[in-house]
């Protein structure tokens, strides 16, 4: 009798988010592996905003499912819920620029609020975010959003994303409104965060209208 | 009626949320903040005020002296008591709604209308502490701060000024001043103007961050707001502090006798 080895099952690759949305002409399924660079489009901007929210809210309508790292966010607690909003960022026109304080307060603002990473590490990444995309810090980080331009104020909220070192990425829109050279100069994002965060997951969001 | 109450339970919250989270000043951001508005409630308003100020202690003076035919003695004790108890922190409380509750009010509406309050909640950042803590302890500090200075540059002009225009001399009118001025009126400004403070920036902040809709035009019905109903806290607690001072203190309750 010879013994034939069982066919082992290969491990579902671990799901970063799995998000669905259900109902008439609504329909929405998209799952994104941990690790992976992804780039989805959504049917409009009201279901891009309804899913960027959902994530960044972990919170879900009655009509979406959504898992963030493998957990069901309907029905989690205060407390969990706090934790998984933790590991996740998005550089989005839902989490803007504050108006009032130049681009140095805004980049280091949540860092000084929350007292990590200490701000002489903010003020490194932030030296270097500004130094792969050539950007002077001494003219740039003085002025608030409204004398920065479209690319420069993405620039900032990326600083920001990445010393918020998210585990899941998401990055809606990347090209509004910029030009054709500037589109060629935030493709960069894609490679500094794979840079900083091997292990990271991105998604980027577009509706097809777009 | 619905909404009045909504705004007194409201108010009432975002007070006593602003009070209990009083530690988080030591944050940086929020001590940066603070101070912010410390520099712009006080310091840049404090400009404005030099003359008027100084202006009112003579005008005080030269009224009870010339109208009432009062002497020296009774003019200074006017002139502490108006200026100390009354004239002084109320002054400065109009002083800073008009700078800095319009200020104050119209920001916040603008951060809410434009999703900026959103985007702090979302970066981990509680409003309460970011907007709402710095700004009523930033106007408590400098409504109080105004209140002196305005004291003092009533006094200082009444005292100075005045012998141009009565038959008094500095000299007269300063040594009854110290001879008639006690620690009480000191004590009941410092907490009067600090009341006026928190209600001040209290009542703008509720509203900034409480527009009636989500659209530009909320901005001004938000200002008239919040102004209006500040100056009427302030009077309500400037009389209710009276009474309550000079009434109940002094007098013993008082009743009408039919």
């Amino acid at each position: 009798m010879s013994a034939v080895p069982a066919a082992t099952p290969r491990p579902a690759a671990q799901m970063a988010l799995r998000y669905s949305r259900h109902g008439e002409r609504r329909e929405i399924a998209l799952a994104v592996p941990v690790g992976s660079v992804r780039r989805v489009e959504l049917p409009d901007a009201e279901a891009k905003s309804s899913f960027i929210t959902a994530v960044l809210k972990a919170r879900c309508e009655a009509d979406e499912e959504l898992e963030i790292f493998g957990q069901p966010v309907r029905n989690l607690s205060a407390g969990a819920r706090q934790r998984l909003r933790a590991r996740v960022g998005a550089l989005s026109p839902i989490i803007g620029l504050i108006n009032n304080l130049n681009a140095w307060e805004n980049i280091s603002l949540p860092a000084a609020y929350h007292g990590k990473p200490s701000l002489a590490e903010v003020a490194t990444i932030t030296q270097e975010v500004l130094d792969v995309f050539g950007i002077d810090p001494r003219g740039f980080l003085v002025r608030v959003p409204d004398e920065l331009g479209k690319l420069e104020r993405k620039i900032a909220a990326f600083a920001r994303l990445m010393i918020a070192r998210p585990e899941l990425a998401i990055i809606e829109s990347l090209n509004d409104g910029l030009s054709r050279a500037e589109c060629a100069r935030v493709a960069g994002f894609e490679q500094e965060y794979r840079r900083r965060h091997p292990a990271g997951t991105l998604l980027f969001v577009d509706t097809r209208e777009e | 009626m619905l909404r009045a109450l909504r705004e007194i339970e409201g108010g009432m919250k975002l007070s006593l949320n602003a009070a209990g989270r009083l530690g988080t000043l030591r944050k940086p951001p929020i001590l940066e903040s603070f101070l912010r508005q410390v520099y712009f409630t006080g310091v840049t308003a404090s400009t404005g005020v030099v003359l008027r100020a100084s202006f009112l202690g003579v005008l005080i003076i030269a009224i009870t002296m010339d109208v009432l035919d009062a002497d020296v003695d009774m003019a200074v004790k006017i002139l502490l008591l108006v200026v100390f108890r009354e004239v002084g922190p109320l002054a400065a409380a109009v002083v800073i709604i008009l700078r800095s509750g319009t200020a104050m009010s119209a920001e916040m509406a603008m951060m809410r209308i434009s999703g900026q309050t959103r985007a702090l909640r979302y970066l981990g950042i509680n409003l309460y502490d970011y907007l709402v803590v710095p700004r009523v302890a930033g106007v408590m500090v400098a409504t109080l701060a105004l209140t002196f200075y305005i004291q003092f540059l009533a006094v200082a002009g009444g005292l100075l000024l005045s012998p141009f225009i009565i038959e008094a001399t500095f000299m007269e009118l300063a040594s009854r001043l110290f001879d008639l001025f006690t620690p009480v009126d000191f004590y009941y400004s410092i907490i009067k103007s600090l009341l006026f403070g928190f209600a001040v920036s209290a009542c703008c902040c509720y509203h900034g961050l409480n527009p009636p809709d989500l659209t530009q035009n909320a901005v001004p019905k938000v200002v008239t707001r919040a102004v209006t109903q500040a100056a009427m806290l302030v009077l309500t607690i400037n009389a209710v502090f009276a009474y309550i001072v000079f009434g109940i203190l002094f007098f013993g309750l008082v009743t009408a006798k039919v």
